[in-house]
């Protein structure tokens, strides 16, 4: 070995390793302290004056009454695929007609038998669309219902992307489109959705609220219920309150086979179907 | 100077800054037509809507995202040889570190561009940041992304200080002097953000049930690893693309080694877990609803030609030959072939993996009728007006950001050997 053997560190080595200068170390300190006082001072204020310029914005949303847990059942083996729960929500909630909230499909057994399947959003307990909005926007109440703060709603459109059911639309334009099915089938009870937010069925939230708020019970008054459910000509469709053993929701739950959409995905719809005959 | 000087010195940054080329005047013309077409596709956007796009409520996602995805991957180098130099005391790298620096805060600058004209509500650009859902994924990358874009800022500071007349600012450079010591600091934070959004841009997919297709654990894994592998490949093409062009050696030949192999490691990394999870999944087990994807995708998409040769073959394996067998490291050419090939193969798999579970129908019906049609999607010419024009952004600012500000501070003339900037890289720090 005829090469120098390997100095040790010297001190200006050790030196550089620190970080900061005391000097720059109080200013940090000073600044980050400073800056702490300041956002506690101001957090109250701004979080007042967020929440009067927001409060405007979120008038008529409720946080729905945890003694509720709203379902609904669709008895498969009556419906007839006449469509009306699909007109009546879709005058109601004044859908556009490539957006409708509810939905029918044709669907077939095994046995080759066809059924036709309507389709509102189920309302999941464990809902999807819930977990991945990035702000919130779509949320769970306490009385079960999903439903979307439109005035949060950025349009990224995760939603529509995890929702394993297509229960949601996007406002790709503006509307200017007139509702084939007003009258007809009902008037519109909600304003339309501005152009850039994702859209979907809420129960008829404002039926239920305000029908809550008249003394009325969801389910039983008409007023008070989804407008899918009275209109069905051969009484298919039920709402009601699943926390209430009485509801005509409970009674069916309590004495009839169901099932739920994809019920191996973990999501605990709130939307049960008696399952036509044949199907299983 | 006299032209016949018998030493020549190598020209100052100031004076090569100045030599404008034919060239380089064409290629900013060609940069300003693209991104006169993005600018031109993004009003197209703003003011009529999302509907001007080839999305549909079932393929709700397409180019942009994809954009979005790449760049943010593509950014990756600048977390990983930050680490480098100022975690791991890997001082030589500071070479590449600075550019590397460049790289990631333009991908991520095209990434946000990007989602704020995918976003249907562009005015509402900032909910994330003051509504919080800390459970959603989609949130977290946000704030990530917001938060690792600053760390970014601060990173890059003190080389524009240095590079431009700021540096006559007295103030600006005991800051950027103060930023440059507490980089260690910063580099360890923006090393925690990276891993954490990085990750769960791939749960973005992984985490959905809804599309068995996408359901995997392995996602968050695999798109961490691309985006190290594909980041530091993006580093080192541009840096030995703007070498070439500006005859310069911009970086020390034992660095480039160094970079080349971490790269090619990195590629093996994500060929072993991409090998394994297409195995478990698709040869050792059968799950229906996802062999029924993979069917639909080979009679309807040429994805599964693309996955093998464009992410597995050529994105990674061909690659990571180039990088780790040696007499192929040491040939420039081969090592922009190589990074190129990786680069190419991260697009092709952000691509591969957003489309694939869209074009998969969804499956709730109870019975069993197929009720869903696939999904077809090509961009329209907007979405490919808006993409070209994010592309042109982050071109145009780093041939911008090599010509003028200090990236490569070890650079060498390649005729005279001789350093380009003189020995004044902590000058700041008096």
């Amino acid at each position: 070995m005829t090469d120098q053997a390997p100095a040790p560190a010297p001190p200006e080595q050790a030196a550089k390793l620190n970080l900061l200068s005391r000097r720059e170390f109080m200013t940090l300190l000073i600044g980050g302290g400073a800056t702490l006082v300041l956002a506690a001072t101001l957090a109250e204020p701004l979080d007042t004056f967020a929440r009067e310029i927001f409060a405007e914005r979120s008038r008529g949303l409720h946080e729905g009454d945890p003694n509720y847990h709203w379902a609904m059942v669709i008895d498969l083996n009556k419906c007839i695929g006449c469509n009306y729960c699909v007109w009546a929500c879709q005058a109601t909630n004044d859908t556009r007609e490539d957006m409708r909230w509810n939905i029918r499909v044709e669907d077939r057994t095994a046995l080759g038998k066809t059924f036709h399947v309507t389709r509102p959003c189920l309302h999941c307990g464990h809902a999807p669309c819930v977990e991945v909005c990035p702000v919130g926007a779509t949320y769970k109440r306490a009385d079960g219902l999903v439903v979307m703060d439109y005035d949060k709603c950025i349009g990224c459109r995760y939603c529509q992307t995890a929702c394993p059911y297509g229960a949601r639309s996007f406002n790709w334009s503006e509307r200017d489109d007139a509702n084939p099915q007003v009258p007809d089938w009902g008037q519109p009870e909600v304003e339309r959705r501005p152009r850039g937010v994702v859209e979907k069925c809420t129960f008829c939230i404002h039926r239920i609220d305000a029908g809550l708020a008249k003394g009325l019970m969801p389910g039983i008054d008409e007023a008070a219920t989804p407008a899918c459910i009275f209109v069905c000509p051969v009484n298919a469709r039920f709402f009601g309150n699943l926390n209430d053993p009485d509801s005509p929701v409970s009674r069916i739950l309590r004495t009839q086979p169901t099932l739920r959409l994809r019920e191996d995905l973990g999501t605990e719809p709130n939307v049960y179907y008696i399952p036509p005959e044949g199907l299983i | 100077m006299a032209a016949n000087t018998t030493v020549q010195p190598a020209l100052s940054p100031q004076t090569q800054a100045r030599r404008i080329s034919l060239p380089f005047i064409g290629w900013m013309l060609l940069l300003g037509i693209m991104l006169g077409i993005g600018l031109f596709s993004a009003l197209q956007v703003l003011m009529n809507g999302l509907v001007v796009t080839n999305l549909t409520d079932e393929l709700p996602w397409g180019l942009w995202i994809t954009v979005d995805l790449s760049s943010i991957g593509l950014g990756a180098g600048a977390f990983t040889l930050s680490a480098a130099v100022y975690l791991f005391g890997l001082k030589r790298y500071e070479a590449i570190a600075r550019a590397a620096v460049l790289v990631g805060l333009l991908g991520y600058s095209s990434a946000m561009l990007a989602l704020f004209i995918d976003i249907g509500r562009f005015d509402r650009f900032y909910h994330p940041i003051i509504y919080w859902n800390v459970h959603s994924v989609l949130w977290e990358i946000t704030m990530c992304v917001v938060l690792y874009s600053t760390v970014l800022a601060i990173e890059l500071l003190p080389v524009i200080v240095e590079s431009t007349p700021l540096k006559r600012v007295k103030v600006l450079v005991r800051f950027s002097g103060f930023l440059h010591r507490l980089m260690p600091v910063v580099a360890l934070l923006g090393m925690g953000l990276s891993l954490l959004h990085q990750s769960s841009l791939g749960a973005t997919y992984g985490i959905l049930t809804a599309r068995p297709f996408w359901y995997s654990p392995s996602a968050p894994v695999l798109f961490i690893l691309s985006a190290v592998a594909a980041g530091v490949s993006l580093t080192l093409f541009v840096t030995l693309l703007s070498g070439k062009l500006m005859k310069r050696e911009m970086i020390p030949a034992d660095v480039l080694n160094g970079v080349a192999r971490l790269a090619g490691l990195v590629c093996l990394a994500y060929l072993y877990l991409k090998l394994w999870s297409w195995a478990a999944t698709n040869y050792y087990s059968r799950v229906p609803a996802q062999q029924f994807g993979a069917e639909i995708l080979a009679q309807n998409t040429p994805y599964n030609y693309t996955f093998w040769f464009g992410e597995v073959l050529f994105g990674a394996l061909v690659p990571a030959l180039f990088f780790l067998w040696q007499p192929l490291r040491r040939n420039k050419n081969a090592l922009l072939l190589a990074a190129f090939m990786v680069i190419v193969g991260l697009v092709i798999n952000r691509w591969n993996m957003t489309l694939s579970g869209f074009v998969i129908p969804l499956d709730w019906s109870p019975g069993v009728a197929e009720i869903f049609p696939i999904n077809h999607y090509e961009p329209a010419p907007v979405e490919w007006g808006v993409a070209i024009g994010i592309v042109a952004y982050s071109w145009m600012a780093f041939t911008l950001g090599v010509r003028f500000l200090r990236l490569y501070p070890e650079a060498r003339d390649l005729r005279t050997g001789k350093k380009i900037y003189a020995e004044t890289e902590h000058s700041h720090h008096e």
